[in-house]
């Protein structure tokens, strides 16, 4: 018993060691459920927090992902 | 950046919010808003929770990809340009002008 148990440990760790650590989220597709998200902005005076659904049933989106700032485009 | 600001006008008519991403600090971004005449707001991905979430991060550059989605009213994704698609918005400024878009 004490034996089987122990197997059972160093295969578990064994398993939690091979999974990957962070696997990277894949791009959502077309058609897919776009993920929600909080962000914040400047508007000169205060930060303003956005989230996604807070257009939902009211605006499209369009989200612009872009490198860094001052780098054109 | 400067693409969507030119259509701006033809995009707020359709009912579309044009929201700009990247990792910068909010003030960073306000700052390059303001240089180059934008005045949509551009969000602040500090730590680039977002961008993982999307799928976008990229390590080696410490940033996002170059990626446009235009998000229907339904929460879900209509269109999608990615890197260097991304630079010029023409097919995402005309799918938000196509009539009787899902929404």
């Amino acid at each position: 018993m004490k034996k089987l148990l122990i197997t059972l440990i160093i295969a578990a760790g064994l398993l939690a060691h091979a999974a990957p650590k962070e696997e990277p989220t894949a791009m959502p597709k077309v058609g897919d459920l776009a993920p929600d998200f909080k962000m914040a902005y400047f508007d000169g005076h205060d930060l303003k927090e956005v989230s996604l659904s807070q257009y939902h049933g009211q605006k499209q989106v369009i989200l612009a992902f872009y490198i860094f700032a001052f780098t054109g485009g | 950046m400067k693409n969507f600001q030119q259509n701006l006008k033809k995009l707020e008519a359709t009912d579309t919010q044009v929201l700009g991403v990247s990792m910068d600090s909010a003030f960073a971004n306000k700052a390059f808003a303001d240089s180059i005449g934008i005045t949509f707001p551009l969000l602040s991905d500090w730590g680039g929770e977002t961008t993982r979430k999307y799928g976008l991060y990229v390590d080696k550059y410490k940033a996002a990809r170059r990626v446009n989605f235009l998000i229907g009213k339904d929460g879900r994704i209509l269109e999608e340009q990615i890197d260097n698609a991304a630079i010029d918005p023409t097919k995402i400024v005309d799918a938000c002008e196509r009539p009787k878009l899902k929404g």
